[in-house]
């Protein structure tokens, strides 16, 4: 039996209307099952139109791209059963409770009745907000809602996670037990594709790291090899040594 | 199946929880049937079945103030005062408005009237070599002279339905007293010398109604309860447009499209949500026009016989409001945007298509824009069904252009998307 790669993209290319210059400029990478990568990049590298991409959300130029085994130009529809989104955004309904935002959206997976209360009351309980269930998102703190944004996408138990800056503005107790979740769910093999401009945080989570600029992949492999290789103290200043100082926005 | 179920309980939880949107979807038309029905049923009273206030002075004993009191009772268009005060009095009431219209009758006019056409008939016999040739036949007649007063403002439809009224009668005596006179002087012994005038041409008004239903007036609460009910049906775009665009700015949007499944089934439970809530609305605007306008001294509201009828042109007109709310949905980019757009679009479809004032009573430009207009289709759907009782199949016309309307907002909507993706 053959076993896919969680992620094979190859010469993708987004050039949006209206613009002369690639999002994405042929990039091309494998992604393994069961690893925790971080997409870094500056502000407009490229992270963002490369998720959408692989998540179907907007459509690539040119180039071709498979998620375990399957082309997001012929299989979206059967991709997105194994894939789980979580967004920049807090996407929930303020106005419904946490339990409703929940059960509406593994729903919206095919998942009913007992199953999902079950599902819903286990994350809840692991993101510490069991006792709030039937609060609505409205008066929850910025952590709270981050907690519930990620159980949301996470929900229907997807092979791969495309995690935009899941821990933007979170406390740190907060932030401590979003990426305890994302090791747990790790442990248990599932692939975890995550954005951040927080370096510290990515060299402790990820086991391989991707830096986009410029619509080009820089570099890429295991944090402690690349920052060794390239004689730095940490990410960060591996970071800055290959995107620069000056400011992209 | 479990998808749209899910989209359609999620969006009517977060409607029934936003208070202001309801307020905006319920208590905005209820509030608005009642002061506009207030408010029109004096004009269209005028219309039908306002009588105005005229002042009679019949200073003559004769026959010919008796006809003209009795032509005037006949139109039933007045309520006559009659009175014996001066011309001055009479001006001066008619002029504060006391009185839309006041008649002064001459004294003497029925002897004055006899006096001309017995003059009128000696001379023509003269003529013709009948008459008394000795008798002096060339005395100027003198027009007998009743004045009317208008009030100020007077619209110029009563004063010409008064003129009307007043010279159908006194044309009706002068050709009796012509021909009376006539008789007399040409009378032989065995001649009826008092025949009375037959009409010779009978207006008969012919009833076109079959069904008391159909013999309803459009008054002020026929006309307001359907018209803004369907405005507050249509108001609802500013709600919806509102919601699809802030699921697409908190990425609630993003996130359903990376779900499997059809977006159009995500996109078919909004609309299905928004329709329930329209045809509540529809429910609601009804029965306050059945059982509250009452109350406030207006008439009740007459639904017809087509209970299916009605059912399907409020589907139909729900449906075509969402359409359109989901059009400004993904054409506008922020909720400021579509609600200004939403709300004055709203207004100027409305206003086209009959809401405010009827189609009927707006200049014939206009009158044909209002055929461009979908609230003037469902209007017209819901008169048909009030009015004039139809059925399911009178309105299928008006119908089927509300569903071709939703049809090319949707196509609108479903290519902007596929445009922008």
């Amino acid at each position: 039996m053959t076993v896919h790669k969680a992620i094979e993209v190859k010469n993708l290319v987004k050039i949006y209307n209206g613009s002369q210059q690639p999002a994405v400029n042929t990039i091309s990478f494998d992604i393994p099952q069961a690893k925790i990568v971080g997409l870094l990049g500056p502000n407009g590298a490229g992270k963002t139109s490369t998720i959408s991409m692989l998540c179907g959300l907007i459509q690539p130029s040119s180039g071709e791209a498979t998620i375990l085994g399957m082309s997001i130009h012929t299989h979206l529809q059967e991709i997105k059963k194994f894939i789980g989104v979580v967004p920049q955004e807090i996407a929930l309904y303020p106005t419904l409770t946490a339990f409703e935002n929940l059960h509406y959206i593994g729903n919206m997976y095919g998942l009913k009745g007992e199953s999902l209360r079950k599902k819903i009351n286990e994350h809840l309980e692991i993101v510490g907000l069991a006792d709030v269930a039937k609060k609505r998102i409205e008066t929850f703190s910025g952590g709270m809602k981050r907690r519930i944004n990620l159980v949301a996408g996470i929900l229907h138990d997807p092979q791969i996670v495309f995690l935009d800056e899941p821990t933007v503005g979170v406390d740190v107790q907060s932030r401590n037990l979003i990426t305890e979740h994302l090791h747990l769910l790790n442990h248990k093999g599932t692939t975890i594709i995550y954005t951040s401009h927080l370096m510290e945080e990515a060299e402790n989570l990820c086991n391989e790291i991707l830096i986009i600029d410029k619509g080009e992949i820089i570099s890429q492999g295991e944090p402690k090899k690349l920052i060794e290789k390239n004689q730095t103290k940490n990410l960060e200043e591996l970071f800055l040594k290959l995107t620069g100082k000056k400011l992209r926005d | 199946m479990l998808r749209l179920f899910a989209t359609i309980k999620k969006d009517l939880i977060i409607l029934l929880r936003d208070r202001g949107g309801l307020a905006i979807m319920f208590l905005m038309p209820m509030a608005m049937i009642m002061i506009m029905a207030l408010i029109q049923d004096a004009p269209f009273k005028d219309y039908q079945e306002l009588k105005i206030p005229l002042l009679l002075v019949n200073n003559d004993t004769g026959s010919l103030g008796r006809q003209i009191e009795k032509g005037l009772l006949e139109s039933k268009i007045v309520e006559i005062t009659k009175s014996t005060i001066s011309d001055v009095e009479v001006k001066q009431k008619v002029k504060a408005g006391d009185y839309e219209i006041g008649i002064i009758i001459p004294p003497q006019a029925t002897q004055s009237l006899h006096n001309n056409v017995n003059q009128f008939v000696s001379k023509k016999l003269a003529v013709a070599g009948l008459g008394d040739s000795t008798k002096k036949t060339d005395t100027v007649t003198t027009p007998l002279d009743l004045q009317i007063l208008f009030a100020p403002g007077t619209k110029k439809s009563f004063k010409a339905t008064i003129l009307s009224s007043l010279k159908q009668s006194s044309s009706k005596l002068e050709t009796q007293t012509l021909l009376d006179f006539f008789s007399k002087r040409l009378a032989t012994e065995k001649s009826d010398s008092t025949q009375v005038l037959k009409e010779f041409i009978n207006f008969s008004e012919v009833n076109t109604v079959e069904t008391p239903a159909e013999a309803l007036l459009l008054n002020s609460v026929q006309h307001n309860v359907p018209a803004w009910t369907i405005f507050g049906m249509f108001f609802i775009v500013i709600s919806m447009a509102g919601s699809i665009i802030k699921e697409r700015d908190d990425g609630s949007y993003t996130r359903i499209r990376t779900m499997p499944g059809s977006f159009i089934t995500v996109l078919i439970g909004k609309v299905s949500a928004y329709l329930l809530v329209c045809l509540t609305q529809c429910l609601l605007m009804l029965l306050v026009g059945i059982y509250v306008l009452p109350h406030l001294g207006l008439p009740t509201l007459q639904i017809g016989k087509s209970f299916g009828g009605i059912v399907f042109t409020a589907f139909c007109t729900g449906v075509a409001a969402t359409s359109y709310g989901v059009m400004i949905g993904t054409i506008f980019r922020t909720h400021q945007q579509s609600s200004t757009f939403g709300a004055v679009s709203v207004v100027i479809l409305a206003a086209l298509g009959g809401i405010w004032v009827p189609v009927y009573v707006m200049p014939e430009m206009i009158q044909t824009l209002a055929e461009f207009s979908p609230l003037y289709w469902s209007l017209s759907a819901f008169h048909k069904i009030f009015l004039n009782g139809g059925s399911i199949n009178t309105v299928v016309l008006y119908n089927l252009k509300l569903i071709g309307f939703a049809a090319v907002m949707l196509g609108i909507s479903y290519f902007y998307n596929k445009v922008k993706r």
